[in-house]
């Protein structure tokens, strides 16, 4: 029988599942598979702290993407703002229900949802705190995170911005250069942590998780 | 009853199991990792179908939709490809043909393929169909830009004179992307795994 040390030294690469053993890495350097090259796990210091700040810069930029004006378009003097707002009273006045729901589930919500989820989770870690809560987090993520879609927003928005771009005049908002942000945090954030190494911090500081 | 142990990664906190095929929950999450490997076989078929049900409205309906002073008119996913390339966008006409017509059709073929070898036991790499796989549900979503695109239109495009709808082509398109992404969450890598020798388990 194999013993849990043992497979904690494991580890399956997400993209093609081949089964690798963990080496110990020196600081800040990185493990790569053997058969895809993509990255299996990475020795970095100050994990939880430099997720915690870059996930607070997220969150604020976020809230601004949301809070403010994404673009705006100009028709022979006639504006369009494109916001949360508009974009409900659009979805209620057509009655566009099921594609207004999942693109506010998409692109607002889950979104939402994940960045708050984490910034919940690694403050807990970081203080040690709420065994069970970090664990249900952290369960939450795995199940939304394949279901935030805000870089294939970002990418629909040129999509539509080179669309009208010989009907009207455009003007980028606050939350235009806000969304960037985020999208740009998100890639580091996803670059820094990986939820295998999550959870294994997680075991570290709560030890392990009962029946 | 197959009760070969095999090394099985958790799918919420991708810790490595070495569990045999009964149910069994995750040593770290505790969360189930071993499902009914029957289930998952049928479970993503079913979503898999729904979704190329919502394939077909999906393209026939316009997808937008727009009225200009009275004057209605109205583009499917192929309409507009079509328009953006007599306009000159070859770029963007490329993008929505890759992300709306090739993507999930790639997707559908390549899980039919999976279930298909799943069943059968067919004989090729296991490493390619995990690669193959996970390639397709990274570029899964992106088929989602036409029907995003059209709603920031119609948020955009609101004017008295002139105005932009999504058309039934976008909710069908959209629920065949949604149904696609549960297809594929729903089938188990141990399907790819299992096929040599044990067709008990995915064999219905
Ligand atoms: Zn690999
Ligand atoms: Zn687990």
């Amino acid at each position: 029988m194999i013993t849990e040390e043992e497979l904690d030294n494991l580890i399956i690469c997400k993209k093609c599942h081949t089964l690798h053993k963990r080496v110990p890495l020196s600081e800040n350097k990185k493990a790569f598979c053997s058969k895809c090259d993509i990255l299996l796990y990475q020795n970095s210091t100050n994990t939880l702290d430099r997720t915690l700040a870059l996930v607070i810069a997220a969150a604020i930029s976020l809230f601004i993407t949301f809070k403010f004006t994404i673009i705006t378009i100009n028709i022979q003097g006639l504006e369009q703002s494109l916001t949360l707002y508009a974009l409900f009273m659009v979805i209620l006045e057509q009655q566009q229900y099921i594609v207004g729901m999942m693109f506010i589930f998409l692109i607002v919500i889950f979104p939402i949802t994940i960045i708050s989820s984490m910034l919940i989770l690694l403050t807990l870690m970081k203080f040690k705190k709420g065994k069970y809560l970090t664990q249900r987090l952290l369960i939450l993520l795995a199940h939304v995170r394949p279901w935030s879609m805000v870089d294939i927003f970002f990418i629909s928005l040129l999509v539509a911005m080179v669309k009208l771009f010989d009907y009207a005049y455009i003007e980028l908002g606050v939350s235009f250069i806000a969304l960037i942000f985020t999208l740009i945090l998100d890639i580091i954030i996803t670059k820094n942590i990986s939820f295998y190494e999550l959870w294994d911090l997680h075991r570290k500081i709560y030890g392990k998780i009962d029946e | 009853m197959n009760r070969k142990l095999d090394y099985v990664r958790c799918h919420i906190c991708e810790a490595v199991n070495y569990v045999d095929d009964t149910n069994r929950k995750c040593r770290r999450c505790h969360e189930s990792i071993t499902h009914d490997l029957r289930l998952s076989y049928h479970k993503t078929l079913a979503f898999l179908i729904t979704a190329i049900i919502f394939y077909i409205p999906a393209n026939i309906y316009p997808i937008l939709i727009s009225k200009q002073f009275g004057k209605t008119s109205s583009n499917t996913i192929i309409g507009g490809v079509i328009h953006l390339w007599d306009a000159g966008s070859y770029p963007i006409a490329l993008i929505i043909l890759l992300a709306s017509v090739f993507v999930p059709l790639l997707k559908f073929i390549l899980i039919i393929y999976l279930l298909i070898s799943a069943k059968y036991n067919l004989h090729s790499s296991k490493l390619d169909k995990h690669k193959l796989f996970y390639i397709t549900e990274v570029i899964g979503p992106w088929s989602m830009v036409d029907v995003f695109v059209v709603i920031i239109l119609s948020v955009l495009v609101h004017f008295s004179g002139v105005q932009i709808y999504p058309g039934e082509g976008a909710t069908a398109f959209g629920l065949m992307v949604f149904f696609t992404m549960l297809s594929a969450l729903s089938f188990d890598p141990r399907l790819i795994n299992h096929q040599k020798g044990d067709s008990s388990n995915a064999n219905s």
